[in-house]
């Protein structure tokens, strides 16, 4: 049986073929980025190797500052209205009273589905300034507001942001009340028969025990928005101006448009620095200070 | 307890009148882009923006496959998510069937290193990706798609097949080898069909990620014949920006696969969805 089992040649003809189309096309590429954040190099010509200049040029970019900073925008809403409303559904959905619960998740699960080019095509018809749904209700209403949502300096990356919120709202609401459904029933039942009202459910059982939940449902959300890439290259391409731009696209654009791989591996290594802060940060904020805490449904 | 009942009732009610009306503002994009599919511009722009279409124009859906590529972007999408689908079988079944039930050393360190795939942002891979895929003259080949896909999925689907073998009992193979069946008859006619739920569940995920990828194949593709749905119809405002009824036909065509998938299996593809939401970064 061993013998068998243990058969040297079955064995590397069953991992090798795996081990090495990882290490080439996900493995070598990862070093090859930070390797080649040190160099001058146009993805054409040999790379010139020129030590921490483009890490200083990146800093020195106001382009860099101004992507990070819609990158936080894009983030703080993410966190605020995605995992915000997903909470706020969970609590509802937890109300054994409520009926046709399934129908409730899959309404808001369908856009998560869907690909973000359809996702995106769809809500620039909406936000179209001249007959998309949201001037067309200002002006139903009889407001005279209109607003140019896409290309306002101002407001395009918000309205962005509002884009992925609506594609996965569901999604975060299947991770967090997946979690919510796998408490031990008796948990809820022992506070329920001590009088505890519904809000006072949620707020001191429900919540306290989905930390390790919230802990997941943050990073992705935060780490998302410090990624945000296809949402503005398919209905603003980073403008108007640079308004929209985040440090992926910065990456990308640098890297493809502008012929500057060096460079483009330079910001995709701060932005690889970025997001295992913030999962250090979140895991940080999310420590079990007490121990003692229910492991969420896995 | 009756008191509570009673107490709860308004709140249900409140909760529920909620629900509804965030469940229909979240859900009526979706019927909006549906009706426009089916609407006339002039119908779209002045007459009747909202509602459901007056005189149902299917033309659209005519023009939609006539004035455009989209079945051409349906072929190139259907081909590149089928052969990245046979490819990450043919990669991960040996690889976590050896991984978790053959007798080696070194198995730990291997299947942690593939799983650190779920981890890493395509941002960091996608220059010298890119790089890599022109040094192997793979540039507006399927294999330019269907290589990285393959690869991507490695991490995540090996780890939904590494749980499902772990299950399969020590006697179905020991019996087998008795038997006197080979290593290879063994694993392909007694223990895939063990696991034959773990593998749909492995290709739901790999379908929907393959069919909606768009930042991979926004900078690996360039040539309009290789170019799937999602970049195929991320171009079309500026080109086709005069028929909108068309273009929302496109759109309304181009998702039913993933939402057809989606009803049959809700619970699979959240699940899926939920565990594999790293991979996406």
């Amino acid at each position: 049986m061993n013998k068998v089992m243990g058969n040297k040649k079955v064995i590397a003809l069953f991992t090798l073929p795996t081990v090495i189309l990882f290490t080439v096309i996900v493995f070598y590429p990862i070093i090859q980025t930070v390797y080649r954040s040190f160099y001058d190099w146009n993805g054409l010509t040999a790379p010139i190797f020129n030590g921490i200049e483009n890490y200083k040029n990146l800093f020195a970019d106001d382009l860099f500052y101004e992507s990070m900073r819609n990158g936080i925008i894009f983030a703080v809403i993410l966190v605020v209205f995605q995992v915000g409303l997903a909470t706020v559904f969970t609590m509802i959905l937890m109300n054994p009273r409520i009926r046709g619960k399934r129908f409730f998740r899959s309404a808001f699960f369908i856009p998560a589905v869907l690909s973000v080019t359809v996702v995106c095509q769809l809500w620039g018809a909406l936000y179209n300034p001249e007959w998309g749904l949201f001037n067309k209700i200002f002006e139903v209403l009889g407001l005279g507001y209109r607003q140019s949502w896409l290309s306002s300096l101002d407001f395009a990356i918000v309205a962005i942001a509002f884009v992925n919120v609506w594609q996965f709202v569901g999604y975060q609401l299947c991770i967090i009340y997946s979690s919510a459904k796998a408490i031990p029933e008796e948990y809820m039942e022992a506070a329920r028969i001590d009088g505890a009202s519904l809000w006072q459910l949620d707020r001191y059982i429900l919540i306290p025990l989905l930390k390790d939940t919230y802990k997941m449902s943050f990073i992705f959300a935060i780490t998302g928005g410090l990624n945000a890439f296809a949402h503005m290259n398919i209905l603003t391409k980073g403008g108007p101006g640079t308004s929209t731009y985040t440090l992926t696209y910065m990456t990308f654009r640098n890297a493809f448009t502008v012929g500057k791989y060096g460079y483009g591996c330079t910001s995709a290594v701060l932005l690889v620095i970025q997001c295992l802060a913030v999962t250090i940060l979140v895991n940080w904020l999310f420590r079990n200070k007490d121990g003692a805490v229910f492991e969420g449904g896995k | 307890m009756k008191q509570a009942h009673r107490t709860t009732k308004p709140s249900t009610a409140i909760s529920m009148i909620f629900l509804i009306i965030c469940s229909v503002i979240f859900i009526y994009p979706l019927f909006y882009l549906i009706f426009y599919s089916l609407k006339t511009n002039n119908e779209i722009f002045l007459t009747n923006p909202f509602g459901f279409p007056k005189d149902i124009q299917w033309v659209n859906y005519v023009n939609a496959i006539k004035a455009f590529d989209i079945l051409a972007f349906f072929k190139n999408s259907i081909i590149v998510s089928m052969a990245s689908i046979a490819g990450i079988l043919f990669f991960v079944l040996p690889f976590s069937y050896s991984a978790t039930r053959m007798i080696w050393r070194g198995k730990t360190v291997v299947t942690n290193y593939l799983t650190m795939g779920l981890f890493i942002p395509i941002q960091v891979i996608i220059i010298p990706l890119s790089i890599l895929v022109r040094d192997m003259h793979l540039s507006n080949t399927y294999f330019a798609l269907i290589v990285p896909y393959v690869a991507f999925n490695l991490a995540f689907s090996s780890m939904i097949m590494s749980t499902s073998f772990a299950g399969v009992p020590k006697e179905m193979e020991e019996s087998a080898v008795i038997d006197g069946a080979g290593i290879f008859r063994t694993f392909v006619s007694i223990i895939i069909p063990l696991v034959k739920p773990a593998i749909a569940t492995a290709v739901i995920f790999a379908f929907l990620n393959v069919w909606n990828e768009y930042t991979v194949a926004s900078i690996l593709i360039s040539k309009n014949s290789v170019k799937t749905l999602p970049i195929g119809l991320a171009n079309f405002v500026g080109v086709h920006s005069t028929d909108w009824g068309a273009m929302g036909a496109c759109l309304v065509m181009a998702s039913i696969p993933t939402i057809i998938i989606y009803l049959i299996f809700s619970e699979q593809v959240e699940k899926a969805m939920t565990i594999g939401g790293a991979v996406k970064g």
